[in-house]
């Protein structure tokens, strides 16, 4: 069979020069020697450490001489003429193969393609798009119809006293009770939150963007924020993580990769930890403003405009030159349902099964700092602290939970409305400022991984008292206004 | 079970080429071409699909039945010529030169034939075990293409499968032309 295998039509001097020093090796290779040969006529560094150690230093020597030999041959680089000749090959081998049978026929995913990139309407379509599948699906059935359901009935209707009763009942020692129940133990604060908070409204979230993603949608979305996302200095390419951190901040740091330039990566990274609520955040603040609109409005226009301001000003400060962009636009499909199922499944699998110890974790280190005093030392001086920005006490320790993880904080700002502990100034303040605060450990340590220390200590540093400050701002403007 | 997703960076190459009694399949090509869906069907071990660019940065490896035959399957990052410029092609042809895949499949995006031919006869050259996989054929067919598979097989001396992976088609004619390829070669 390999008899009748097509020979790629490459000059004669060159085709020579190539059998002339496939002639002088003796190696097995896993590639064949008029391959390596190639390889070596193009300069590859790799593979010319591989011949000299497989074929020793004398016979490499030749080898070497004869490759130079041979590229003093070639009139162009001769990367260049080996990449025209396989051109010309591909094209001869592909006449009559590919046939174009009909002009492009339009059916309405096309029209609706191209509509979702063009301005007037791409925005209403994003809006669209935000206000079903985020909003509706997410906000509104994940984070308040399930969470209400699994967490207030399933959880402290039965499971929690439940719980409580059992270990009162079986574990004498008030220590170890309340690391297992009461206000903070692994099961009735860690499994809590996990399974009937944030389990429920990732879950809704992973759906969603597993449907947007398939539909190819996103790319779409990049193509038409990429002018905005010019002013904060990153490319339409940048929608994409920009995007994943509404999902999970700590993957969506990962995925700063895909951006070209180390510039972008900082300011897609500083802004993932800044400005970018997760979907667990996300969700549960969602679900608390949206009974009270003009506190949703109000939050989101907040954190809209930090989010600019500070990608303007990232933009002004960091060296280097805006990104050129370029982005093949794959056309808009019809999600395979399988596809999208398993995906989502698989995204909160491995979400579930990353955030479950830091749960339990959390719960732990909060119960050794209970024990040790610790943590009412820290939560009585970040009590303190936001009684500055204009909240109660007890908001401090959601801000310390957010340590641990963004939706731990999160959701222990539900627990405070739940409580009726906080007026609607107060509620506008904390989501602002929490949406603000610190990344969690997972991000952190990934923020770490990709940016390097300096730059993600930096960034922390950064954080920390901005979000404070812009806490305190808005509560300020708050008040002055009357508004809420 | 191990457990492969696409923000998880293969942390050493070492440590994964313990070698396994079973045969390899290596999937190569360009990126965005469907490689990760295609190794998702013949692994049935789902990774992550997507259509934007950047995502298949890992390598992501997974057993399959090809006929009788239990072989394992790697997916490669994206490659556009066995000559590497970036890392991730590093990292691919580093799976070719290391693994000794009994089948390599070159999978391409029908719409694109032309462009991506050149990586096809580079491995041919390299005397690979190929098979070219036309793979988006859904997509050829919409905007009017039709291919002639018969033809491009007999003018390259290799199996070529057109297949749409995205909707399971070809798949099944894709494990019967490997494990063919594997038993000749045996």
């Amino acid at each position: 069979m390999s008899a009748q295998r097509p020979k790629i039509d490459y000059p004669l001097w060159l085709q020579q020069g190539a059998v002339k020093i496939t002639g002088l090796m003796r190696g097995h290779y896993a590639l064949s020697r008029y391959s390596i040969a190639m390889l070596l006529l193009q300069g590859d560094q790799d593979i010319a450490v591989l011949v000299r150690k497989k074929e020793g230093r004398d016979r490499w020597g030749l080898i070497d001489a004869t490759v130079e030999e041979v590229r003093s041959l070639s009139p162009k680089p001769i990367s260049y003429v080996v990449a025209v000749s396989r051109q010309k090959t591909g094209s001869k081998l592909i006449q009559d193969v590919v046939i174009k049978e009909r002009l492009r026929r339009e059916t309405w995913l096309d029209v609706l393609g191209e509509l979702t990139m063009r301005l007037p309407m791409g925005i209403p379509v994003l809006f669209l798009v935000l206000y079903f599948a985020l909003y509706r699906f997410v906000g509104v059935f994940g984070a308040g119809t399930v969470v209400d359901y699994i967490e207030g009935t399933i959880f402290q209707g039965y499971l929690n006293p439940w719980v409580n009763a059992l270990v009162r009942e079986y574990i004498p020692w008030p220590i170890i009770q309340d690391l297992l129940a009461h206000e903070y133990g692994i099961i009735t604060l860690g499994l809590r939150y996990a399974i009937a908070i944030i389990l429920p409204i990732v879950g809704c979230f992973f759906l969603v963007f597993s449907l947007i993603e398939d539909s190819g949608y996103l790319p779409r979305l990049a193509l038409l924020v990429d002018r905005l996302c010019k002013v904060i200095g990153l490319s339409g390419r940048a929608v994409i993580p920009l995007t994943l951190g509404l999902g999970c901040s700590s993957m969506a740091t990962l995925v700063t990769r895909t951006l070209e330039t180390k510039r972008e990566r900082v300011i897609a990274t500083l802004l993932l930890a800044l400005a970018v609520p997760c979907s667990a955040q996300l969700g549960v603040i969602l679900s608390l403003l949206s009974r009270k609109p003009l506190a949703l409005v109000i939050w989101i226009t907040f954190v809209l405009l930090i989010f600019l301001m500070v990608g303007y000003l990232a933009a002004q400060v960091l060296p280097g030159q805006s990104p050129t962009f370029y982005m093949e636009v794959p056309p808009l499909r019809i999600p395979q349902l399988g596809n999208v199922l398993t995906k989502t499944l698989t995204r909160v699998q491995w979400y579930f099964f990353e955030i479950m110890p830091m749960f339990v974790l959390s719960s732990v280190l909060i119960w050794l700092g209970k024990i040790t005093g610790l943590f009412d030392y820290a939560v009585s001086g970040l009590g303190r602290l936001v009684t500055f920005i204009g909240l109660p006490y007890e908001a401090g320790a959601m801000f310390l939970f957010g340590f641990f993880r963004r939706d731990y904080g999160a959701a222990g700002l539900y627990d405070l409305v739940a409580q009726e502990l906080l007026t609607t100034r107060q509620l506008v303040v904390a989501a602002a400022t929490l949406t603000l605060f610190v990344p969690c450990i997972a991000q952190f340590s990934i923020m770490m991984k990709e940016r390097g220390p300096v730059t993600a200590l930096a960034m922390a540093g950064f954080i920390f008292p901005f979000a404070f400050g812009a806490g305190f701002f808005l509560n300020i403007i708050l008040i002055a206004l009357g508004l809420v | 079970m191990r457990r492969f997703y696409f923000w998880q960076k293969e942390k050493s190459t070492k440590k994964n080429l313990r070698q396994s009694p079973l045969r390899k399949a290596v999937l190569v090509g360009n990126p965005n071409v469907g490689k990760s869906v295609v190794f998702n069907r013949l692994t049935g071990l789902y990774v992550t699909v997507s259509n934007y660019p950047g995502t298949t940065v890992e390598v992501a490896r997974g057993r399959g039945y090809f006929i009788q035959e239990e072989m394992e399957v790697v997916d490669t990052p994206g490659m556009y010529s066995l000559l590497p410029i970036t890392e991730e092609e590093k990292v691919a042809r580093q799976l070719l030169l290391q693994e000794q895949p009994s089948v390599v499949i070159h999978v391409v995006d029908a719409c694109n034939l032309e462009r991506m031919l050149s990586l096809t006869l580079q491995l041919i050259e390299a005397e690979m075990p190929l098979i070219l996989l036309i793979n988006m054929m859904d997509e050829a067919r919409r905007i009017g293409l039709r291919l002639d598979c018969d033809l491009l097989s007999q003018r390259l001396g290799i199996p070529v499968v057109a297949a749409a992976a995205v909707l399971n088609e070809g798949m099944a004619n894709l494990r019967k032309k490997v494990a063919e390829l594997v038993r000749t070669a045996a």
